[in-house]
């Protein structure tokens, strides 16, 4: 497992272990950067197109985030950011699989036409 | 007036609460730690998932244990965090590993489909009707089209009442551009000796794309008459039109036939 996708982990041990609330202003930036570009990467993705229901949450909780940040709110910066990086690698994941089923079926199409063709033509 | 508790009489009050609140917590992990689980049992047994598992599920597995292991002394907030995360991460395992299905079976059709073509050219199998219900065109026409759908190689056609309909599928295109792929511009090449040597031949070029895809239709058309024109086919024969499919449903994905007709 990474580094990011380790600090999922991180969070929720840290709040299990009382630490949580000792996240600071270094490790919430962090945090929103990470979330920043796991969006931008969904937007690469055409997840507007293929996912637009997870990128509309993406960007609602980065905007949650960046609120948070405004008011030096590191913690809640963090939990934002930390929702807002899932949300955009989830609308990218669901953006991939939908390529590629609408790429599978369309090749799929063209084999049973061709199954067609050559089965009218005589089987080999 | 009522008397003061005394001190022994509060502590034994507070240890009574303490052990009914014992006594009421639920034994066992929490209902939406049983439904993470849950979930990641059914990816498990899955075998399109599991064969497909990449480090998504791995994350995935990894952030319900410790949720479970920690649910219990988590405040609500981080409690609430845990769950969201986990279970945003299950979905991005599921999706992940549907994706890697997919693209996998999409290669092994991919290469059946090169077995077919090849067979499909080397033997000229006798041009085929697609649509059953559909019947060919009969007289001269019909074998002119024929005849010239049997110098098609790399492309799928048919003959029936309209012409002969060659298609330039999706999978021809760059993903989500207009832009013939190298396979497909091969493909097109014999094609284009076809025209050339076929001038009395009239030829519409149909983007085929998702309702309110009009522009991604029409671009593909477009590349399509653009290469049939570079490689020798007048521009004057080449008609473009773009129109709704309903196999098309993905925006973007749009296919393109080509309308061979002899006057």
């Amino acid at each position: 497992m990474n580094r990011h996708r380790y600090r999922y982990l991180l969070l929720i041990a840290a709040a299990a272990s009382g630490s949580a609330a000792a996240i600071e202003r270094g490790d919430a930036q962090i945090e929103l950067a990470q979330a920043t570009a796991a969006v931008q990467t969904a937007e690469r993705d055409d997840a507007a197109r293929y996912s637009p229901a997870d990128l509309d949450e993406a960007h609602a909780m980065l905007v949650n985030a960046q609120q948070a940040a405004d008011t030096s709110a590191w913690r809640n910066v963090a939990i934002y950011a930390e929702r807002a990086k899932v949300d955009g690698e989830l609308a990218s994941a669901r953006a991939r699989q939908h390529r590629a089923e609408a790429a599978t079926a369309e090749i799929e199409r063209s084999v049973d036409t061709l199954r067609a063709q050559l089965g009218r033509g005589g089987a080999p | 007036m009522t008397a003061p508790a005394s001190p022994r009489l509060l502590l034994a009050g507070a240890l009574g609460l303490i052990c009914a609140s014992c006594a009421t917590t639920p034994p066992g992990p929490p209902p939406d730690v049983v439904r993470l689980e849950d979930q990641l049992e059914r990816l498990h047994a899955d075998p399109r998932i599991a064969g497909n598992a990449g480090p998504e599920l791995a994350n995935a597995d990894a952030a319900v244990d410790t949720l479970a292991r920690n649910a219990r002394t988590l405040d609500a907030a981080d409690y609430q965090q845990g769950v969201y995360l986990s279970d945003k991460l299950i979905q991005i395992a599921e999706a992940s590993a549907f994706a890697r299905y997919a693209e996998q079976r999409g290669a092994a059709l991919g290469a059946e489909r090169e077995r077919l073509l090849a067979s499909t050219a080397a033997r000229s199998v006798a041009p085929a009707v697609a649509a059953a219900s559909v019947p060919p065109p009969v007289g001269s026409a019909s074998a002119n089209l024929l005849a010239l759908q049997s110098q098609l190689g790399g492309l799928e056609s048919r003959v029936d009442e309209r012409g002969l309909v060659v298609r330039v599928g999706n999978y021809m295109f760059e993903p989500d551009q207009a832009a013939l792929t190298p396979t497909a511009q091969r493909s097109l090449d014999s094609l284009a000796r076809a025209l050339r040597a076929e001038p009395g031949t009239t030829v519409l070029i149909e983007g085929r794309g998702a309702a309110g895809d009009g522009q991604s239709a029409a671009a593909r058309a477009a590349a399509v008459r653009d290469y049939l024109n570079a490689r020798g086919v007048e521009l004057a024969r080449l008609d473009l039109a773009a129109r709704p499919s309903p196999e098309t449903t993905a925006p973007g994905q749009a296919r393109v036939e080509v309308l061979i007709r002899t006057d």
